[in-house]
């Protein structure tokens, strides 16, 4: 008898935060509409003793920090609850407590000095950071974040690390790369970036990391959004992954998107032990149903994970994170059958594009639940039932 | 000695107060009118620091682009801003155009806000425009590159060339990663019929593989991303101006001008034409008090250079 099968749902690990969470923390005053907010998904999510909250955002200014401590709390369980609810077997806390990917890490670490501001896109902007010295952290500084989903989920849970290379590759580099870098440019450049992603999976990343496997954590997932961005690098990708893994007795697995994923081959055949790659595709892919490789332009490249010899799973994104469609679960549906035929259903997972940091929470809900609904109806297709 | 100039083309950094107005904007907090006032404060200060250090052309800076392609993507009949894409080299994101016609014609040239140029001297500005050939690359939907040179970056180049602009630079971010057929960005630059000055600069990127083909194309002069690409893989002598990619706008380390001088020194050895001393791409990458002090140790190194 053939087995079932069962794929595991997941998000990537952002969701939007709640106004009335940054509003709290950023000490501007709520209104009226922030509070309905939380009073209506709390109720919406079953979001236990959610009362204890709307106390507290009556003040509405003024917060003390450990009112903000408590909003913060609450606005973890809401993002647990948002992810449960939708149906996912897998959940984290939509990275409600931290500020983004990339502050985030360099805020906690010892070696980066913020230069200020630059423009992403349009009026959207971030603050970006240069390394001055050898990076290090002197402690894991994630491991309350966990302890607190751990403590209030049953599923299975999967944390959400900014890589070493993402960290090397969106920070300026005052250190490393300060001794006369136009003369023998590329061959110094190459040095200097490789000296900084060893120090930073060692010293930055792979410490926090520890300190949480050690406080439970059984699923490391490392965000490498940057991971293809200079095709000649890759191998360093691969390089920091290894040394953040190093020793450390957890499954990881490592997410990448809005990236040409051809780059990586051959390279992740040199991965150590790596679970899973979490991948974009439905950015680029068609949103009418189908099955046939044409109806699926955005998985293309999915024959090259077919041919390699690296023979992780795939977290095959089938959400689009950029838009408010909401995928119908017949077009999730065939997205993953197309893969699995491909690949083989054994080597698919599912999950969203990236984190849905930019959308709502009802649009991100729908998506989610059609997502999870259109992975059911891919199982019942799989499994002839 | 020959011809050394130094300048700044690109898109220039936003100030932390017109960042903070941009952003209030879009959150409701300020007025359009208070954004203009900073962004013309901005634009003194910009032209200000680059008159102090005796840039050879000057350049606004561009601070009304939201990218590169976004006045074209709004302003041509046939193409509309896109899908939100990643510049990888970058991390940052453009809206690619959007491709609804074969043949996408602007409406009209671009004038204010996109070119303020009345504070720039007249044959003493410098602009910068992307290259047909990386807008018909980037593109959603197919387009050919000569389309886009003579419906699109032509007319504006005939309007720059009315209004008081000495030389165009092409921004060429679709040349990359080895293997690249230059035929196409050779039949785009003859198609936009330039009556001005053109530099074909590869920003942020090795262009070693690319510099023996890209010296046949019909432009005056092409720029290199010293930071990225061997100076050893330059042509020599080399047939063009070269616009040398010095002041990295990739990272907050302050260049040292003696350094610079030293640099541009070596690259004058058997180099045989011009030497125009440039950022390696868009000074909008770092925060602008850096960019600022960069333009300053540019200035200053094309200076020491001049004076041997």
């Amino acid at each position: 008898m053939t087995e079932r099968v069962n794929f595991t749902t997941r998000e990537i690990g952002s969701l939007a935060k709640p106004v009335w969470l940054v509003k709290a923390t950023n000490g501007r005053p709520l209104e009226k509409g922030d509070v309905e907010h939380a009073q209506k998904w709390g109720g919406k999510l079953g979001v236990e003793n959610y009362d204890e909250l709307m106390d507290v955002l009556q003040k509405p200014e003024g917060f003390t920090s450990p009112e903000k401590a408590r909003i913060q709390d609450y606005a973890a369980l809401y993002g647990i609850r948002l992810l449960e609810r939708t149906g996912l077997d897998v959940v984290y806390d939509g990275e409600q407590r931290r500020s983004e990917m990339y502050d985030h890490s360099v805020r906690h670490a010892k070696g980066f000095e913020t230069r200020g501001t630059v423009r992403a896109f349009d009026n959207k902007y971030y603050t970006k950071a240069a390394v001055t010295e050898k990076p290090l952290v002197e402690g894991a500084y994630d491991v309350e974040e966990y302890r607190f989903v751990r403590m209030h989920t049953d599923r299975v849970v999967k944390v959400p690390f900014t890589g070493a290379y993402t960290i090397v590759d969106w920070s300026y580099d005052e250190h490393y790369a300060k001794d006369g870098a136009l003369f023998g440019a590329a061959q110094k450049r190459a040095e200097s970036r490789r000296a900084f992603g060893a120090d930073a999976a060692r010293d930055v990343v792979r410490p926090n990391v520890a300190g949480v496997v050690e406080a439970g954590a059984r699923w490391v997932q490392v965000d490498e959004p940057a991971a293809t961005t200079r095709p000649e690098e890759v191998p360093l990708v691969v390089e920091t992954f290894n040394a953040t893994r190093e020793g450390i007795d957890a499954r990881f697995s490592m997410h990448i998107c809005f990236s040409d994923y051809s780059c990586l081959f051959p390279h992740v055949e040199g991965l150590d032990d790596c679970y899973e790659l979490q991948l974009e595709f439905s950015n680029r892919d068609l949103k009418d149903v189908g099955r046939r490789a044409e109806d699926r332009p955005g998985y293309g490249v999915l024959e090259k994970f077919a041919k390699s010899s690296w023979d992780g799973k795939v977290g095959l994104g089938v959400v689009d994170i950029h838009t408010d469609f909401v995928e119908p679960p017949e077009l999730v549906r065939d997205r993953i059958l197309y893969a699995s035929e491909v690949l083989g259903p054994e080597r698919v997972e599912v999950n969203t594009d990236c984190g849905l940091r930019t959308r709502t929470w009802e649009v991100s809900f729908e998506k989610l639940r059609n997502m999870v609904e259109g992975t059911r109806l891919a199982e019942a297709a799989l499994n002839g039932s | 000695m020959p011809e050394v100039k130094a300048y700044a083309p690109g898109i220039y950094a936003r100030s932390e107060e017109l960042v903070r107005a941009t952003r209030d904007l879009d959150r409701g907090r300020t007025s359009e009118e208070a954004v203009e006032k900073q962004r013309a404060e901005d634009l003194r200060r910009f032209i200000d620091a680059q008159r102090e250090v005796g840039l050879d052309y000057l350049s606004d800076g561009l601070l009304d682009w939201q990218d590169i392609f976004r006045p074209f993507g709004e302003g041509a009949e046939g193409l509309e801003p896109g899908p939100l894409t990643r510049f990888l080299a970058t991390n940052t994101f453009f809206r690619t155009p959007a491709v609804t016609a074969e043949a996408p014609r602007l409406r009209e040239p671009l004038g204010e806000p996109f070119f303020r140029i009345g504070e720039l001297p007249r044959n003493g500005w410098v602009a910068t425009l992307p290259s047909p050939h990386a807008m018909a690359v980037w593109a959603a939907g197919e387009v050919d590159p000569k389309a886009l040179a003579e419906g699109v970056i032509g007319p504006q180049i005939r309007w720059l060339a009315g209004n008081g602009c000495a030389m165009v630079v092409l921004q060429e971010t679709a040349l990359f990663g080895g293997g690249m057929d230059v035929r196409p960005i050779r039949d785009a630059i003859r198609a936009l019929k330039s009556p001005l000055p053109l530099a074909l600069q590869l920003p942020f990127g090795d262009a070693g593989d690319v510099l023996g083909e890209l010296v046949e194309i019909e432009v005056d002069a092409i720029g290199v991303d010293f930071y990225a690409t061997d100076p050893k893989a330059l042509p020599r002598p080399f047939p063009k101006t070269l616009l040398a990619g010095v002041v990295d706008a990739q990272n907050s380390l302050l260049e040292d001008p003696e350094e610079l001088k030293r640099f541009g020194r070596k690259i004058l050895e058997g180099l045989g034409g011009k030497l125009h001393l440039v950022p390696n791409g868009d000074l909008q990458f770092v925060p602008e008090v850096i960019a600022r002090k960069k333009i300053l140790r540019l200035g200053e190194a094309a200076r020491a250079l001049r004076e041997g």
